[in-house]
């Protein structure tokens, strides 16, 4: 029996959010309004200069790199992660155990690890260089660091199992029963795939998409490690200005901005899957 | 009249604007075992949850012992539930899972407790399994633990919400038989749902049909069987041909109706207007087929016969309506389609209903 | 229709799995190389491993990142699990905001997490270090604890709960006596997720670390930016081993609670 007294019972949970999320979030939308005295220090005066530097050109660019890195992370991982989830999802009972195992097994190692993994491989003197040297296919080095190519692979690399999973979780919900009804009806594999598998299958890429997208836009460290800081994303100048740069209000700006970005992605969401947002997690 | 263990009064019970129960009151006796009949959806089992505590009511009131119930909790109600899916504790062995009641009540110390246990598997015939967890038992196993796990807290009624459902069909028949027993022994009241007559009118002293959220009739199995009050009842209960008949005259319960062409004298569940419609029930089994015409008999020709292994199923047109009788391999005469036969039935056999299916 | 993997299907998903492992792969083989370069290789050695334990930083480093991580996970554990539990009692609506306010941390992008921690516990004053450390990771790790109990909620029948009360039991009791068990598998496995995730953080750490409470992920990284040394490589594949040294206990103890029935 539930009563409303018993609702009582969730304000611990309501506050550890409300402090810790709602305030600070709400504390950075009106940061993010305020100006700074002389010597970079807050001052709690209303000013929309943060916002009208975030639409200089310069700043712009930041955007724009992290949004198309989000958005080419995502398409690269759906392209290469869907046949993994499909081809996973027709496995035996055990093989598809061990499968899955070695998708989520990255979720527990170091992501600075498997970030560093690539810089041992992708360095000028790095493994891949050193065969190819070595197989006198090539002479000098090539360069493959700090790029913005590189700093897509490793954020891709980082948040594929997420992709995966999401379509592996559709794929596994598909009825077999339709698949076989589609061959019966003397469809090929390939028409079933596209008539029948994909259509049924993309709220699992909408979820993907959207799981991929969202820490796409402020893994800095992939950017740091792998892009040396040649692009500028929006995770390294938040950072920066953040710590070392003290201006907060536009670091506040920026996250505003950023956040807004996000928002933009969970609308699209919605309106794919005619979902809510916890589908997301199921 | 003996005190009522558990009365309901008026009780009425809403999931959102679904009225679900509509004012049931019903009196449940010391000792009895009662069971609430009828399809799926008819709030049988909501019924049930009510009593448990499981669910609240909306109005009207529970008097346990002269007591009002309505506003405890589960735990402080003295009637425990057998579920239908058993709900042992998975991760509990047979001997805490019947121990859970006095431990989380604190009503008996270890010693007493182990002595506890040990009579109610005894009660249960589960001697030995102390140590099994559920996922070990069959269903029928773990049905009787779910049973000793409930009449350990010697509740003042215990409930069962369709307990032989997920059994198969030679288990529930035996079982059956040691419900039955175990009731007996124990003494104690039963209100028991189900939606399988058989079941019902083996095991029952009394029986209340619902449907639609109401009380139809409440009743010994006899009652229920022999003397539906409507025609959801007549339909429900028992296999009968429902045939339509204009009343004729009625007097001290027995109307002359007319069927077709025919005229004839049969039992009367109300009291019918002359020339209003009525249903004539007539139980398939308490048809008797004979060549020659008899007092109170239909003439009729047959349509088909159906051997079914003990028995047998004859169709008879009289006029515009089909009979079906059921016969019993006993039965010497072996008729062919297109006899001429006449069928009648024993006083109790037949009974003519108001047209309305039952009260909603 | 579970059949039929075609060759090349299998060859495709063979090259994935590689080519998932082979960065992990080299970071691990690079830190027995005798060479401090991964231009050559010279040979095995165990020089890298002897140095990082010289490393007082590092074992500092490591410290702070160990209690942090430990001090989460039990936060975490209470609390997503209260959060999974208390859900059961109260009504729909207030369900659909606890589970509004759990996923919500996991929306917002680290970076505007972590900065918005930062201005906040600026704020407030709030000296940075294991408190807001801990605070801040309990964010991204609550929701997961809460999201994996809530499920295996699901999974158990409702009458088992209800049965519980029915034999005599209260609100709190059935909480302690059958619904902790049952979900109990969920909160260690998932407490143990918390563990790692904790312990793999760089992006809110950045914000949240004090002048002495510099967790190791946050050192490693400073370590990386400074070029290739095969020392991380060593101090990487440690924290491999360990992390899959608590994930094989896992499974040990979560295959004997399945061997008990508890999860089934």
């Amino acid at each position: 029996m539930k009563t409303v007294r018993q609702n009582l019972l969730a304000i611990p949970i309501l506050v550890w959010f409300g402090l810790l999320v709602g305030i600070p979030l709400i504390y950075v939308v009106v940061l993010s309004f305020m100006s700074r005295d002389s010597l970079g220090n807050i001052v709690f005066q209303f000013t929309l200069e943060n916002y009208q530097r975030v639409f200089d050109p310069v700043y712009l660019k930041v955007f724009l790199n992290s949004f198309l890195l989000a958005v080419l992370t995502g398409i690269i991982t759906l392209v290469i992660g869907y046949p993994v989830a499909y081809i996973t999802a027709k496995l035996e009972r055990k093989q598809r155990a061990a499968a899955i195992g070695l998708i989520m097994l990255p979720f527990w190692i170091s992501s600075l690890l498997r970030t560093y993994g690539w810089v041992i491989l992708l360095g000028s003197s790095g493994v891949i260089n050193n065969i190819l040297i070595a197989l006198k296919l090539i002479d000098a080095p090539i360069p493959m660091m700090y790029k913005f190519s590189t700093t897509l692979i490793g954020t891709a690399y980082m948040l594929i199992p997420f992709m995966i999973i999401a379509i592996y979780n559709s794929v596994d919900k598909l009825d077999q029963s339709l698949l076989e009804a589609s061959y019966d009806l003397g469809a090929s594999r390939w028409k079933t795939f596209l008539k029948i598998t994909l259509p049924l299958t993309v709220p699992g890429i909408a979820g993907g998409f959207t799981l991929v997208f969202i820490p796409a836009l402020g893994l800095y460290f992939i950017a740091d490690l792998l892009g040396g800081g040649q692009t500028v994303f929006l995770g390294n100048l938040i950072n920066t200005l953040a710590t070392r740069g003290r201006n907060r209000p536009l670091a506040a700006a920026f996250s505003v901005g950023m956040i807004l970005l996000v928002l933009g992605v969970l609308a699209v969401y919605g309106r794919i899957t005619k979902d809510k947002v916890e589908g997301l997690f199921k | 009249m003996k005190k009522p263990l558990l009365s309901l009064v008026n009780i009425n019970k809403f999931f959102g604007d679904v009225h679900v129960l509509k004012d049931i009151t019903l009196d449940i006796q010391q000792g009895e075992f009662l069971t609430l009949l009828g399809p799926s959806g008819c709030g049988k089992t909501t019924l049930l949850r009510c009593i448990a505590g499981l669910e609240r009511i909306d109005s009207g009131d529970m008097l346990l012992n002269g007591v009002s119930i309505k506003e405890l909790e589960p735990n402080k109600r003295n009637v425990n539930t057998v579920f239908q899916n058993y709900a042992l504790f998975p991760h509990l062995n047979v001997y805490d899972n019947i121990a859970y009641g006095p431990r989380v009540k604190r009503t008996m110390a270890e010693p007493e407790l182990q002595e506890k246990v040990a009579e109610m598997l005894d009660l249960v015939q589960m001697t030995g399994y102390e140590g099994r967890m559920p996922h070990q038992l069959s269903g029928g196993q773990r049905q009787r633990i779910a049973i000793a796990r409930a009449l350990i807290n010697q509740p003042d009624i215990l409930l069962l919400d369709e307990p032989l459902g997920a059994l198969d069909l030679k288990l529930r028949k035996h079982m059956q038989t040691e419900l039955s027993q175990l009731q007996k022994k124990t003494g104690t009241t039963f209100v028991y749902v189900t939606h399988d007559q058989d079941e019902a009118l083996n095991m029952s002293d009394r029986i209340a049909v619902l449907s639609q959220g109401r009380i139809q009739q409440i009743g010994t199995p006899r009652e229920i069987y022999n003397n539906p009050v409507n025609l959801f009842v007549a339909d429900f209960i028992g296999d009968r041909n429902l045939l339509e008949v204009e009343v004729l005259a009625t007097a001290d319960s027995y109307s002359q109706v007319k069927l077709g062409s025919r005229i004839i004298n049969v039992r009367s569940a109300a009291y019918l207007e002359a020339g209003q419609r009525g249903m004539l029930a007539v139980h398939k089994d308490k048809l008797r087929i004979a060549a020659e015409p008899g007092p109170n008999s239909l003439a009729g020709t047959v349509l088909s016969v159906h051997y079914a292994g003990y028995q047998i199923r004859v169709e008879v047109q009289i006029e515009d309506a089909v009979i079906t009788a059921v016969e019993y391999q006993q039965s010497e005469s072996d008729y062919q389609v297109g006899d001429q036969v006449y069928l009648s039935w024993d006083d109790h056999g037949a009974i003519l209903l108001p047209m309305e299916a039952g009260s909603a | 229709m579970r059949k039929r993997v075609s060759g090349f299907e299998v060859f495709y998903l063979s090259l994935f799995f590689v080519v998932l492992y082979l960065p992990v792969l080299s970071v691990i083989l690079y830190s027995f190389n005798a060479s401090s370069s991964t231009a050559q290789w010279s040979g095995l050695t165990l020089d890298w491993y002897r140095e990082l334990f010289r490393d007082r930083v590092i074992g500092q480093a490591f410290l702070v990142s160990l209690q942090v991580a430990i001090l989460t996970a039990l936060l975490s554990a209470v609390l997503g699990t209260a959060a999974a539990v208390i859900s059961l009692a109260v009504t729909k609506g207030m369900q659909k905001t606890i589970q509004g306010v759990m996923i919500l941390p996991l929306l917002v992008p680290e970076v505007a997490l972590g900065v918005s921690l930062l201005v906040f516990f600026n704020g407030l004053g709030l000296p940075f270090g294991h408190l807001t450390l801990v605070l801040s990771h309990s964010l991204f790790c609550v929701p997961y604890v809460y999201i994996m109990v809530q499920l295996r909620l699901a999974e158990i029948d409702r009458s088992i709960i209800e049965s519980a009360r029915d034999l005599g039991a209260t609100k709190w009791q059935t909480v302690k006596t059958i619904i902790l068990p049952l979900v109990m598998p969920s909160i260690t496995t998932a407490s143990l997720l918390a563990i790692a995730m904790s312990l793999d953080d760089v992006v809110i750490s950045t914000f949240m670390s004090g002048p002495r409470t510099t967790t190791l992920p946050v050192h490693i990284f400073s370590m990386m930016r400074v070029g290739v040394t095969p020392k991380v490589n060593a101090l990487c594949t440690l924290i491999l081993v360990g992390t899959f040294f608590v994930i094989g206990l896992n499974q040990v103890i979560s295959k004997n609670s399945k061997l008990r029935g508890l999860s089934d």
